[in-house]
């Protein structure tokens, strides 16, 4: 039990009581559901089932449904696979990273950051599977015999590193998820009135009890599990931009891509947290414990991740420069000035400038500018991933081949679709489980609960 | 024939760890702790045995990085070898870079997965165990102590309410 | 598919040879031991096993081991009863045949696949005549599915016997009301043919009237006026060190399809004298984009301008010159003149369009050139064209005035490729009997009494005498697939001559052609030649009249030029989608035509074409009127045409033609008054709001400074160094300056068996897209239609970049400090219509031995061979598409959809009859896999094969590819480059090689050769 200086800000509000605290994570889910909540939810409903239309579409019909063409092989369908991983960055990360360096400011958000990140990468899955042109043999990337006959995969690829490193990160941070949930599931169970919510929750809890031994053994799980994740995180998204760094395509063929994805990944990623908690803390009343500080730390990472991905940005224009090869020149000089000059300058503002932002105290602090931003740099991060993949693509070598992408509807449908899915998950989890890790939160109460700090 | 636990409920972190101090000064064994979440310390004033998962994890770990090597080997090298983009797929040395990614992803794989099936295994955590903490408070904001009694019900009643228990209650389990 | 299909079964049986015929009826020759199996045990184990059992097991056999082999299940199995002898199933069989459509001749060796023609290539037996486009697109014409399957009487189907019958009746009362019978047909060039003809002309007093759609007629006459024969003379490209070209596509459609070929023996710059070419026209042709001087003219200028060279070499031979005003360009025809000159008696001028004035003109510079007898030879003649344009006018005011009983219609279509066709239609309701043999209900056939559909080339027996002293036969390859009946049989039987036309080519070339001959061996040849030549004509013109006609043509109203296109040509092939979805190898536009605008002229008036956001080319829409006509058309706007000359491609607009033909672009001939293709006094009016999608499969013109991508050089800097312009590219490494193939972390793989390259020489290659089609054909390769080409998802296998260069370059940039932002857009701008150079470049899969593409296919479904080729197994493919995006090239095309059997893609592949045109030997390929060219690998297995069959070595040129084999002009070489002994590794070795985007050290297996224009700088 470590004590915390008095003049640190509490991480907890309203003198909240270890029972309190008990009582805030359980309410959403021993209570009724606001229309609020419900509204949001058919809407999400709504999507998601629009996008399962459109991939039923593709998937019937073929991949001549999207924009894609002879030049430009891939557009909005790996746009959105990048875009979700990253997202799916900031859970693990928020989680075990955080817990390495000991920040006790990641015990009431982790939880939800895990679940949006499972969710994120479930979404991003799906793109992988059906941007194939022939998805039922999506299971011929796995290490299996061709038609269990002799032919394997082909480990030089990246998109098979892909296949591992995706399958790793979702079931690991999963398992991460879970086993932190266990305790809290014990919590509700040991309250629930109804038999078969009891049931339902024994069974999720696996009959924890919290004896001594089991919360020994389960710090030290938790201490190896962030061990582990920490390094994965980091591994996904560079594994994620050897896709492009591997190839020999002008725009793709960079060394900076590894970390600069990451930064990228992390920043998106704390912004999609960031919009997620801002909605939730007012949702399920959540303000005692995702408070203004817990925002402001948020931001001030989305501020350095963005000023980094700045830099790469920068850095990726003097190389091309400096590269002197004229392809690469043309690639970067294409991307500011050519067809999708607007794709590249809405990249560049929403990414690089409107983080700046965040370096005054006044603006971090505040909610309604902080939700604002958040939703800029999601919005920039896609279009990031948009520039790099299409700008590269559609004028490479030989101009002969030279061309031009724009989306057709479905491609747009699958977009929101996965928009919609990813919120009906999130929805569901809010009225479900446990949002704040609360046998965690509860060990902190006493260094920084603010009647501690009186 | 029946034994007799007396339970000894706390409601505080510290008071229950120096309780525990304390109750093993006597030379008494306290059996169990039941708390809301992890109290730091506990273990070592229980005087249990640090956890060897790290260890575990870090063997599963070479496992999954030897298993990912060979696999690779044997499916790029050994049983199928092809000419692809000019590269040497015929000896594992040169291909080694390619390896890297997958490699590592595995090793992590299987450290992370196996422990926590360990984990699971040796706390008997599955789903659809009945096992229950002796107070549903546990789990909310008490913490239980639990000793069992060689007919000294008396002093411990008395040992435990000094220590700071709110409530003591003595009971049969067969 | 709607008629029962009946299986050729030899040649022996279209012979109706006698002995097959009885072997046919009595389908079992020998007695069946049956009693031998029936009766006991032991006599039955001493049955003999007879040849019908044998073919039972063999079926059987057969049958069931394709069932167990395939994954579907087989819908159609063909069994052969009585196999035929020379039919070995999967085995391919070549019959020597010949090809003329009253436009090109070619002699050829047609492939039969389980007696089905499905692929053609020329037949080296016959130096004369040459393989285009349409020619090699012609096989796909067999399987048209609009094909009329039975004669018509008045639209109705109808039995041979009714329809013969009332045309006979119809002929006999024409004869007896005294009224004319005409034979309407274009050129004839069938001995045989022309004697049936004459038999009918002369029991039916009938008067035989030709017209070739793409006429010559000007020219036939300017040459009776010069030389008094009515006749063409043959072209020697392959003699002339300088050629001048006024409009003449000699490349394309001008003349003769074997043009290509002598003209790029001469463009190549290791021989002793590389041709130098000069093109003087108004659009922008193929012939021009090969030249080395090229001068954008307006039509109207062309006559001044010749006659003005005249002038410049009548000083220099010291005849007294012409009156005429000066021409707007005579600098380069000075120059033209000077180098025309030096060449005297190894040059040629030659002239376009169908001005009798111009060719008078023409020959009188050729004269001047001592060219006759040289270059120009009428000991040679050619006889592809004898049209006669008068005659038809003639015939159109006859039938008008109701002279005319009964027209008889034979390969020409004269409602849609006359000026006056809709004239022509009304004046038909005055004639009591209008008969075509047209294989479609089309424009003129819809519109006549009774249509008796002529078989397809592929399925007649006749012959052709093209030039002087050669003789080919057409002979069947197929049984016909329908109730159809050849023109020639039809003709015989109303004549009275039975329907056998076959005996009858027969004993009419063993009595009038073959001499000593046999016909069996001219048969198998296909072309048989003899020493006779014609006398050569003494020139003996004058050019006075026509040298005051040109003056006074040129003026300053809008010229209208009528073009064909490599593709499409006068309209016949409408219906073929190969070749509608074949680029135009100027525009890359497909399934269009369209009015070609200059530029500065489009500026000027305001017409503008634009991409729309994915890239598909947008264009305006004007109303284009001539001499009181008015269509509309879209406008292209295009690099290198003449300021206010505006182009049109006739064959488009078509009716009737069938699926893919029908209802693309607008009817041009509807202009062609007088089969004039030079008109003025055009205006446009743009229409407001409307705007036309082209298909084009680039849409981006210019190398925007990328040298290497084409690179170029001078004769003289060539001369020099062999190696100029392909200078070695260096990179910086720790061990100094290296070449990039230097710059590798690995060993080479071994290619000790064979290793396969293409050598593509940029001189020779003209653009004409024969290759393009023959891949298409070997390799079932898939019309995707305009809307897919739009969304630039064409899958041509190979692919003809065309670069136009640009006003901007680097240098430019450098020297005038321009701003990298404005370098590139300027670069982006094709160069003035004057300094305009175009460039071809076939592009197909560089077969990588370091192929990128290969390293990220997650599923190992593209990987390399030992023989150097990069596979595609499209059955393990999942469809990432990531090999696509990795390939520098972009060679690799996606199946976005199924397009067999796929109602969206209504052409060949989706019916039964259109499908008999597939190899094969080469998968279909399913939706959703990659697929790209494999350097024709089932023909490079076949000669494997083979040569283990011998236990042999394969020769040397023994493997080729289809485009290989497509090329006339040799700019295609394939082989093993092991065998120092082989063409290929001399290419690979020479100087001008160099691999496409060596930068990357893809190591590629096709090798470049410089272009080299012969022209100072």
């Amino acid at each position: 039990m470590h004590y915390e200086s008095p003049i640190r800000e509490p991480l907890i509000l309203e003198d909240k009581t270890l029972h309190d605290i008990t009582e805030d994570v359980a309410r959403p889910i021993e209570g009724k559901a606001n229309k609020y909540w419900w509204a949001l939810f058919i809407a999400a409903l709504l999507a998601f089932m629009w996008g399962a239309g459109c991939l039923a579409y593709t998937a019937g019909t073929g991949i001549g449904v999207w924009g894609l063409n002879k030049t430009v092989g891939w557009a909005w369908d790996i746009t959105n696979f990048v875009w979700w991983v990253g997202i799916g960055h900031a859970g693990t990360l928020i989680s075990a990273v955080l817990l390495l360096f000991r920040q006790k400011w990641r015990l009431s958000i982790n939880r939800s950051a895990e679940a949006m990140t499972i969710f994120a990468v479930i979404q991003a899955g799906l793109f992988p599977i059906f941007h194939m042109g022939r998805p039922w043999l999506a299971y011929w990337v796995l290490p299996l015999p061709n038609n269990f006959g002799s032919l394997w995969v082909n480990f030089n690829s990246p998109l098979l590193w892909d296949v591992f490193a995706i399958s790793t990160y979702l079931t690991v941070s999963l398992v991460f998820w879970y086993m932190g949930l266990i305790p809290d599931f014990a919590m509700i169970r040991d309250r629930a009135v109804k038999p078969t919510v009891k049931k339902i929750y024994a069974i999720l809890s696996f009959g924890w009890s919290g004896k001594a031994k089991h919360w020994q053994r389960f710090e030290e799980l938790s201490l190896v599990l962030a061990g582990l994740a920490t390094p994965l995180v980091l591994s996904v998204h560079t594994i994620v931009s050897m896709d492009f760094a591997t190839s020999v395509i002008p725009g793709w063929h960079t060394t900076i891509f590894p970390p600069y994805f990451v930064a990228g990944a992390i920043f998106s990623g704390f912004a999609m947290v960031q919009t997620l908690l801002l909605v939730m803390r007012k949702v399920v009343n959540m303000e005692a414990y995702i408070t203004i500080k817990h925002i402001e730390y948020m931001n001030i990472v989305i501020m350095v991740t963005g000023s980094i991905v700045g830099v790469a940005y920068i850095t990726e224009l003097f190389i091309a420069w400096y590269s002197g090869v004229e392809f690469e020149q043309y690639a970067f000089l294409n991307r500011a000035t050519g067809p999708y000059w607007w794709a590249y300058w809405s990249m560049m503002t929403c990414n690089v400038f409107s983080p700046q932002f965040m370096w005054f105290k006044k603006l971090r602090t505040s909610i309604a500018f902080t939700f604002f931003i958040s939703i800029i740099v999601n919005i920039g991060m896609w279009f990031e991933r948009f520039v790099i993949i299409v700008t590269s693509l559609h004028r490479d070598y030989l101009p002969s081949s030279w061309s031009m992408f724009s989306p057709t509807f479905v491609d747009i449908g699958i977009f929101i679709g996965t928009i919609g899915f990813f919120f009906v998950l999130f929805l569901l989890y809010a009225r479900t489980f446990p949002v704040i890790a609360q046998a965690e939160l509860k060990t902190i109460v006493k260094s920084s609960g603010s009647q501690n700090k009186k | 024939m029946s034994k007799k636990v007396i339970y000894g409920v706390y409601d505080d972190d510290d008071v229950i760890l120096k309780a525990v101090k304390d109750i093993r000064a006597k030379g008494i064994h306290v059996d169990e702790v039941y708390s809301p979440f992890p109290i730091h310390g506990l273990d070592h004033a229980l005087g249990l045995k640090p956890s060897r998962l790290a260890i575990a994890s870090f063997l599963y770990g070479c496992t999954g990085l030897s298993l990912g090597l060979l696999m690779m080997w044997y499916m790029m090298i050994q049983d199928w070898p092809q000419i692809i983009g000019g590269k040497p797929n015929f000896s594992l040395l040169d291909n080694i870079p390619a390896f890297v990614p997958i490699a590592f992803e595995l090793t992590v794989f299987f450290a992370a997965h196996l422990m926590v099936l360990t984990y699971l295994m040796r706390c008997k955590l599955y789903p659809g165990s009945s096992e229950t903490s002796p107070d549903p408070r546990t789990t909310d904001d008490k913490f239980l102590m639990e000793i069992e009694a060689h007919g000294n019900e008396a002093d411990l009643i008395a040992i435990m309410k000094e220590t700071g228990a709110t409530e003591v209650k003595e009971e049969k389990i067969a | 598919m709607a008629t029962k299909k009946t299986y050729f079964q030899g040649l022996g049986e279209l012979a109706n040879n006698p002995e097959l015929e009885k072997f046919q009826e009595k389908e079992f020759a020998e007695k069946l031991p049956t009693e031998a199996f029936l009766s006991d045990n032991d006599k039955l184990s001493e049955s003999s096993t007879s040849r019908r059992d044998f073919l039972k097991f063999l079926g059987f056999s057969t049958a069931a081991a394709s069932l167990a082999a395939c994954e579907a299940p087989i819908q159609k199995v063909i069994p052969y009863v009585v196999k035929p002898e020379e039919t070995v199933a999967g085995v391919a069989n070549w019959y020597a045949s010949s090809f003329y459509d009253g436009n090109d001749f070619a002699s050829l060796l047609i492939k039969n696949r389980e007696g089905r023609p499905i692929f053609l290539k020329t037949n080296d037996l016959c130096d004369k005549g040459g393989i285009n486009a349409r020619i090699q697109a012609s096989v796909l014409n067999l399987y048209d599915s609009a094909r009329l399957k039975n004669p018509l009487a008045n639209g109705e189907e109808a039995s041979w016997s009714s329809v013969d019958q009332s045309i006979i009746s119809g002929l006999e009362a024409a004869k007896t009301s005294g009224k004319q019978v005409v034979l309407l047909s274009s050129s004839i060039i069938s001995p045989a043919t022309k004697a049936v003809i004459d038999r009918f002309a002369t029991k039916h007093n009938a008067k035989h009237v030709t017209y070739d759609a793409l006429s010559v007629s000007a020219m036939l006459e300017a040459n009776s006026d010069s030389f008094g024969v009515r006749t063409l003379p043959t072209y020697h490209f392959n003699k002339a060190d300088v050629v001048v070209s006024f409009a003449a596509d000699f490349l394309g459609d001008w003349l003769d399809a074997g043009h290509g070929k002598d003209y790029a023996s001469k463009r190549n710059p290791s021989v002793a004298t590389m041709s130098r070419h000069y093109q003087f026209e108004s659009n922008l042709s193929i012939t021009g984009a090969n030249a080395d001087y090229r001068t954008p003219v307006k039509a109207s200028e062309i006559g001044v301008g010749l006659v003005n060279l005249y002038n410049f070499l009548a000083q220099k031979a010291g005849v007294s010159s012409v009156k005429v005003a000066k021409s707007g360009f005579s600098t380069q025809l000075q120059k033209a003149a000077n180098d025309l000159w030096k060449a005297k008696g190894k040059s040629l001028v030659v002239a376009g369009g169908n001005n009798k004035d111009i060719h008078i003109v023409v020959n009188a510079i050729n004269d001047l050139l001592s060219n006759h007898g040289a270059t120009i030879d009428f000991s040679i003649q050619s006889k592809l064209k004898t049209g006669n344009d008068s005659d038809v006018t003639e015939l159109i005011n006859d039938m008008n005035s109701g002279k005319v009983g009964a027209v008889i219609a034979y390969n020409v279509n004269p409602v849609y490729n006359l000026a006056r066709g809709a004239e022509f239609a009304s004046a038909l309701k005055k004639v009591e009997l209008s008969v075509s043999f047209s294989d479609k209900n089309d424009e003129t056939a819809s519109v006549m009494n009774f249509v008796c559909p002529d078989h397809n080339y592929l399925e007649s027996w006749s012959d052709a005498h093209p030039y002087t002293g050669v003789y080919a036969l057409v002979q069947p390859t197929i049984n016909p697939l329908f109730n159809t009946r050849q023109a020639q049989a039809s003709l015989m039987s109303w004549t009275g001559l039975g329907a056998d036309f076959y005996t009858y080519l027969k004993s009419y070339w063993t009595k009038n052609i073959l001499g000593s001959t046999s016909w069996s061996s001219a048969l198998h040849d296909g072309v048989f030649k003899t020493s006779t030549t014609e006398k050569t004509p003494a020139y003996q013109g004058s050019i006075d009249s026509a040298v005051s006609a040109l003056s006074s043509l040129s003026g300053d109203s809008i010229d209208l030029i009528l073009y064909t296109k490599t593709g499409i040509g006068s309209g016949e092939f409408a219906n073929n989608p190969w070749l509608q979805e074949l680029p135009d190898p100027i525009t890359k536009n497909t399934w269009d035509n369209y009015l070609t605008v200059s530029p500065r002229f489009a500026k000027e008036l305001g017409l503008t074409n634009e991409n729309v956001s994915n890239g598909a080319l947008d264009g305006d829409v004007v109303d284009l009127t001539v001499n009181g006509l008015t269509l509309r058309v879209p406008v292209l706007v295009q690099p290198g045409q003449a300021y206010k000359t505006l182009g049109l491609a006739v064959g488009y607009g078509r009716i009737g033609s069938g699926k893919a033909g029908d209802g693309v672009g607008v009817n041009a001939f509807v202009f062609a008054d007088n089969f004039s293709t030079n008109l003025s006094g055009a205006t446009l009016t743009k229409v407001e709001g409307e705007v036309h999608g082209f298909a084009s499969t680039q849409l981006h013109h210019t190398m925007m400074g990328r040298d290497r991508i084409v690179k170029e050089t001078t004769l003289d800097a060539f001369k020099k160094d062999p190696t100029s312009g392909n200078e070695q590219m260096l990179l910086a490494t720790h061990k100094g300056p290296q070449a990039p193939e230097k710059v590798t972390l690995w060993e080479e793989h071994d290619r000790d068996v064979h290793w396969w390259n293409l050598s593509i020489d940029l001189n020779s290659c003209t653009g004409c897209g024969s290759c393009v089609i023959a891949c298409h054909a070997e390799n079932n390769v898939p019309v995707v239609g305009k809307e897919e080409i739009r969304r630039s998802r064409d899958m041509h296998w190979l692919r003809i970049d065309r670069y136009y260069s640009s006003d901007m370059t680097q240098e430019k940039a450098d020297a005038e400090g321009v701003s990298a932002i404005d370098k590139f857009l300027e670069m982006e701008v094709a160069s003035q219509a004057e300094t305009l150079e175009v460039v071809f470049q076939p592009v197909m899969c560089q077969h990588c031995n370091h192929a990128p593409c290969e390293t990220v296919c997650p599923v190992a479904a593209t990987t390399h061979s030992r023989e150097g080729l990069n596979h595609m197994a499209y059955n393990r493919c999942v469809g990432t598409r990531y090999c696509a995006n990795n390939c520098p090239y972009k060679v690799r095309r996606f199946n976005w959809f199924n397009y067999s059997d796929n109602e969206q893609f209504d052409f060949y592949m989706n019916d039964d009859l259109g499908k008999m045109v597939l190899n094969p030997d080469v998968t279909v390929r399913s939706r959703g896999v990659m697929e790209k060219c494999s350097m024709c690998i089932q023909m490079l297995q076949k000669v494997k094969l083979d040569a283990k069959k011998d236990g042999r070595k394969v020769r040397t040129g023994e493997a080729q590819t289809a485009c290989s084999i497509a090329c006339d002009t040799g700019a295609l070489t394939f082989g093993d480059v092991l065998d120092e002994k082989s063409d290929v590794f001399t290419e690979s070795k020479s100087p001008r090689a160099y691999h496409l985007l060596e930068e990357l050290n893809t190591a590629p297996s096709v090798w470049y050769q410089t272009k080299v224009r012969n022209k100072e700088i």
